[in-house]
């Protein structure tokens, strides 16, 4: 099988497409054949050895994905051969065929493409499981989504108006501001040309919940948008700014700064991303929610499709389909 | 009736022992004849203007106090004259009578004496209220630890933890604090003037879950690093003077929480958190998980004093005003 695959931790250039065989699933691991790929920021970093979990040399990228299971390890009695699943998978994805942690992965509802399918878990995942119960997003509340036209961000926009939050979506252009609208966002804040904390207040008067993918000046104006009793899920810094929490903030106006990795709670608590997995089932049987990939690319052309995240050119999910 | 006042925001110094006309409890108010105060930080920073809460001038200061009730305004309902009570104010406890809302005032629970009632309803409740918040929701199990264990509210995170069921590790200032706090039921103490908090932490428990925290600086910072997954961090004040900051990777790649407890802006804004923690603190004491504290006695007259012995940190356990000593 074909695999793009790395020997060195050095960047995306050293990745090469090779041909490779794959050994069988070991104990608690599903083979799977994979047919699409979501490309995340964590893949970009893993290639250069910058993300926590640095895998045995030689590897493939490729953390999140969607396939047929083809064989099983023992102890597994989540899936069976022959399911459509999807997950998180650690690394693996950018390969024809994967040997995956079992228990991450769940079954892809039958009307979802394989495309989608990929593009799925990390975003919708993340954004779910952080909305429910890291934040207790609830109904009525003012939900301020930063980076809202990016992977996450968009799913965020989406799950908080189902949730029936009011939705401010912040983004760096009128472009994405419009994008952001489109998937229900009740205001747009282009932040390049307004500033986040005079709109919000002039908008909804302050924020419940913000959901902050981007840190930087983004969250800067979050600690003075926020309300009493008010909950900033820190989701990552994709600014490139990690922000300093002044923590007499938090006691004076009475507010808690929630981290969040959706990732972690695969190794710490994986009923938390199942019981994630099946609220969004039911959500998504609704037909309300429009998963969008702002690009696909072949296998061979994985490093550009990371290329094209890291420029924030993208929209939504960036997907490699294996098998096109 | 003699009360101390505040007249300008010159500090502890500047606070005054005056006579002045008994205040009259208005619609929904009880009047008490308060028998003793308790001292708090906000007191210190209410004398220098710079607690959030600004009253007009002159005014009484004082938080927390217990005494007997002396009449009620119209419309009271759950107290009458004679009663026991004590309550979390306003301000202006630290007088020979008190006015306060009825929400803010529950009875005196059977066993309790004035030194322990006129110091309970602010520290305890700051306590209890924060540790079984919805955003804390600290459970039976889980290692709590306490900074400035030995203070004011710290002393009462470290009963209320052991009555929840939690394995608590105490800090403080002095070996003669950490075995007070020992003493107050912690399982474990330590020393951070001679020993790292992180280190010890870890070597006893592993990490905490909820960290209880009145005094920040190095004390938050250590807090970050020994710290469990899902953990919740607790700000309450700044007793060091210095105001720490979290780096926001650190509560990212730590799924943690850095929750901020303003127990006054919720006295103000949702009065039923306090109410439903007077009634869980009723129930603590009745099944004698609560102790009663050691404290540090002054009389009305020396108020600046006590105020200054809580603000140098000299005090172990709770500091309070004997309104009617010598009476």
């Amino acid at each position: 099988m074909r695999a793009m695959r790395l020997h060195g931790r050095d960047g995306i250039d050293a990745m090469k497409l090779e041909e490779v065989e794959l050994s069988v699933p070991g104990p608690g691991e599903a083979q799977i054949a994979v047919h699409a790929a979501g490309v995340n920021f964590g893949d970009t970093l893993m290639v250069t050895g910058q993300y926590q979990e640095k895998p045995d040399l030689p590897f493939s990228p490729g953390m999140e994905a969607a396939g047929e299971v083809i064989a099983l390890g023992d102890g597994v009695d989540n899936i069976k051969v022959g399911d459509r699943v999807m997950g998180s998978i650690g690394f693996g994805g950018f390969a024809e065929e994967a040997n995956v942690p079992a228990a991450n992965l769940t079954q892809v509802p039958d009307d979802m493409d394989w495309a989608t399918a990929s593009a799925f878990p990390v975003a919708y995942g993340t954004s779910h499981v952080a909305l429910t119960y890291r934040s207790h997003l609830k109904s009525g509340e003012v939900l301020l989504v930063h980076g809202a036209a990016g992977g996450v961000g968009l799913t965020a926009v989406e799950l908080g108006k189902e949730m029936g939050a009011t939705v401010i979506a912040t983004a760096g252009s009128d472009d994405k501001v419009a994008l952001a609208k489109t998937y229900g966002a009740d205001y747009g804040i282009n932040y390049s040309s307004e500033d986040i904390r005079e709109k919000v207040l002039e908008y909804t008067g302050g924020a419940d919940v913000v959901y902050d993918p981007v840190g930087g000046d983004a969250f800067k104006a979050s600690l003075r948008c926020i309300n009493f009793e008010g909950r900033i899920i820190i989701i990552g810094f994709a600014s490139g700014e990690v922000p300093q929490i002044p923590t007499n903030y938090p006691l004076v106006k009475c507010f808690t700064v929630d981290g969040f990795v959706w990732g972690a709670y695969h190794r710490n608590k994986i009923d938390v991303i199942h019981d994630g997995y099946a609220g969004l089932r039911e959500i998504w049987a609704k037909g309300v929610l429009k998963p969008h990939i702002s690009k696909r690319f072949p296998l061979a052309e994985t490093g550009d499709a990371m290329r094209f995240l890291l420029a924030r050119k993208s929209t939504g999910k960036v997907v490699i389909e294996t098998r096109v | 009736m003699r009360s101390i006042r505040v007249s300008n925001f010159g500090g502890v110094d500047a606070l005054t022992l005056e006579d002045i006309p008994p205040p009259v409890a208005g619609p929904g108010e009880v009047r008490i004849k308060v028998h003793v105060g308790g001292v708090n930080f906000p007191d210190l920073l209410m004398s220098e203007g710079k607690y959030q809460h600004k009253p007009e001038m002159p005014f009484t200061p004082g938080l927390e106090a217990a005494g007997v009730v002396i009449d009620v305004g119209e419309g009271v309902t759950c107290f009458k004259p004679g009663e026991r009570v004590m309550g979390f104010f306003d301000y202006g406890a630290f007088a020979e009578e008190a006015v306060i809302a009825e929400k803010f005032l529950m009875h005196v629970p059977d066993g309790m004496d004035w030194e322990m009632a006129g110091g309970f309803c602010l520290t305890h409740t700051t306590s209890h209220a924060a540790l079984v918040h919805e955003r804390v929701n600290l459970k039976a199990g889980e290692v709590l630890l306490v900074h400035g264990a030995a203070g004011g509210v710290g002393t009462t995170a470290v009963q209320i933890g052991k009555a929840l069921g939690c394995t608590v590790v105490a800090t403080a200032g002095s070996d003669e604090k950490a075995q007070f706090a020992l003493d107050n039921g912690a399982d474990f103490a330590i020393n951070y003037t001679t020993e790292e908090i992180r280190t010890r932490v870890k070597e006893l428990v592993g990490g905490a879950d909820v960290v209880y925290d009145p005094v920040s600086g190095d004390a938050f910072t250590q807090s970050l690093r020994c710290i469990n997954f899902e953990g919740r961090i607790i700000i309450i004040g700044f007793a060091s003077g210095t105001i720490a900051n979290a780096p926001a990777n650190y509560v990212l790649v730590k799924n943690i929480s850095i929750v901020g407890f303003p127990v006054g802006s919720y006295r103000r804004i949702s009065p039923e958190i306090l109410q439903r923690s007077y009634a869980g603190l009723t129930e603590m004491w009745d099944a004698g998980h609560l102790k009663p504290q050691q404290s540090h006695a002054f009389s009305l007259a020396d108020t600046s004093e006590a105020i200054k012995a809580l603000r140098d940190r000299k005090a172990m356990g709770k500091v309070i005003i004997k309104v009617r000593d010598g009476e």
